[in-house]
């Protein structure tokens, strides 16, 4: 049975003395699911993500993960079960090789040496990079990036993932690989992204945001085929189904 | 640097405080000569030498990565020749003053200084110099300290490279930039660097950092690491307070 695993209520945030960059948003999320969160371009998408994992705390309404209340108390115990991939790979990854980096967090946590090398095979070999485990980070290329920062987030077992944006400066092949790599996740995901064919193909629901307000909330397949809705809120229909419309 | 620190190599694998200690040693030993032992200094680079064949580092490939260093500390006691122009030792009809002498001995100071600490760094990586640190008790704040600046040093080369090609990119035909654009590049340059160290701090919290980097080095000593010491701490020693550079010279005369 699935059960809550993110529980947002009325929240509002603003950076200091400017204006709410989310306002009154309340959302709830279960374990399997894999949520897209979309809208243009300061829709709050980023801010949202980063309220999740504890980046910013003042805010008002709540955050409940996995029935902890988000505050700073709290936060070494939320964090343990939130794996956050950041969109710029390089602020992600900052240790000489990709196994180190893999390890960083559960050696963080404690794990004894053993547990940390087989998380680490585990993680690589889950986004199938096992062969780069010895590479140094400065010579991946973009695609790898992605995957190794993956990869980081996965050696910890989170129960939720967060992505920011995964697909941006991708080629297609290492898109469709990223893509492939998402579907195979079991956990929790929420997926901020502009590219809306990713999250097609890998979200079953989708949250759309508008100037920091949530507008709508619903099956990923209903809203991302809304063309009115969509261009209302500053966006268009994925490319795939605009190609899809021409043919026909 | 820490591709070479991460060789599958001997030197590479002996316990970082053994090289920690060898290090502070030998500069230790080396500055302590006076201003006109040359020939004793001069015994002092056995160490570099050996710790080179030993690491199967290149000498050359170290000279080239110091190129802009070594200049640098060269310009050590570049004036004593002008100060102290008494002649204290002549090499067969040339007389040397007591300032040559000096500025030399001052210059290859700093050169061993500089060749120690790259010997150090070409075979330790940061973490464990971090762990060195910390077996020594010193305070968790500066061992964190420390290995932050070196993780930021990177990034913050990276964003120069990344704004000066963008800069070249859109001044073709000049050389090097122009003065007045320092000022907005530079400030450009603290700003993303600033940006981006913020991004690595949190993705460091957001995966349980704590203030402490772990070692992946497993065990404590081993007899290879005693060995190592036993045998350079023995070898400076002899060097420094015994004068082989006399010895060697009357067995050869």
């Amino acid at each position: 049975m699935s059960e809550k695993e993110i529980e947002v209520r009325h929240l509002t945030f603003q950076y200091e003395q400017n204006d709410a960059v989310l306002q009154d948003v309340s959302f709830q999320a279960e374990s399997g699911e894999a949520i897209g969160l979309i809208g243009a371009n300061g829709a709050g998408k980023s801010t949202l993500l980063k309220l999740l994992v504890g980046l910013q705390l003042q805010f008002e309404g709540s955050i409940l993960i996995k029935g902890l209340s988000m505050e700073k108390g709290n936060l070494e115990r939320i964090r343990a079960d939130i794996g956050y991939v950041f969109q710029d790979s390089d602020s992600q990854l900052f240790m000489t090789t990709v196994s180190e980096d893999v390890a960083f967090a559960p050696a963080n946590y404690g794990l004894p040496p053993e547990e940390v090398g087989r998380r680490v095979q585990a993680a690589l070999e889950r986004v199938h990079i096992a062969h780069l485990k010895e590479k140094s980070i400065y010579k991946l290329s973009g695609g790898e990036k992605k995957l190794v920062s993956i990869a980081t987030i996965l050696s910890m077992t989170p129960d939720i993932i967060l992505m920011d944006e995964p697909s941006a400066a991708l080629d297609p092949r290492n898109r469709r690989n990223l893509i492939e790599v998402v579907n195979e996740l079991d956990p929790l995901k929420i997926i901020a992204s502009h590219d809306l064919d990713f999250i097609r193909d890998t979200c079953g629901r989708v949250i759309l945001l508008d100037s920091g307000v949530l507008v709508k909330d619903g099956p990923a397949e209903r809203i991302l085929t809304d063309r009115a809705l969509l261009e209302e809120h500053g966006l268009e229909l994925p490319l795939s189904l605009q190609s899809a419309g021409r043919d026909s | 640097m820490e591709q070479l620190a991460k060789r599958n190599q001997w030197v590479c694998a002996i316990h970082p405080l053994v090289k920690l200690f060898l290090t502070v040693f030998y500069i230790v030993l080396a500055v302590s000569f006076s201003k006109y032992q040359l020939a004793g200094l001069l015994c002092m680079l056995v160490y570099p030498l050996f710790v080179f064949q030993l690491a199967e580092l290149s000498f050359f490939g170290a000279l080239k990565r110091l190129r802009i260093v070594l200049p640098l500390v060269c310009l050590v006691g570049i004036f004593n020749p002008f100060f102290d122009r008494e002649i204290v030792m002549w090499a067969g009809p040339v007389g040397i003053s007591g300032g040559v002498l000096s500025m030399l001995t001052l210059m290859l100071k700093a050169v061993f200084t500089v060749l120690a600490s790259y010997l150090l760094i070409a075979t330790t990586a940061m973490e464990e110099l971090c762990h060195a640190l910390s077996l020594l008790h010193v305070p968790k704040i500066f061992i964190v300290e420390l290995m932050l600046i070196y993780r930021y040093l990177t990034v913050l080369l990276k964003e120069a490279g990344r704004v000066t090609d963008a800069y070249r990119l859109r001044a073709p035909g000049q050389k090097g930039i122009a003065f007045k654009a320092w000022g907005p590049l530079l400030g450009q340059l603290l700003l993303r660097s600033y940006d981006r160290a913020e991004g690595i701090y949190q993705s460091m919290c957001l995966r349980g950092f704590k203030g402490q980097f772990y070692s992946a080095r497993k065990g404590g000593f081993r007899r290879a690491d005693f060995v190592y010491l036993l045998a350079f701490t023995t070898v400076l020693s002899v060097l420094r307070f015994l004068p082989v550079a006399e010895i060697v010279g009357r067995l050869v005369l």
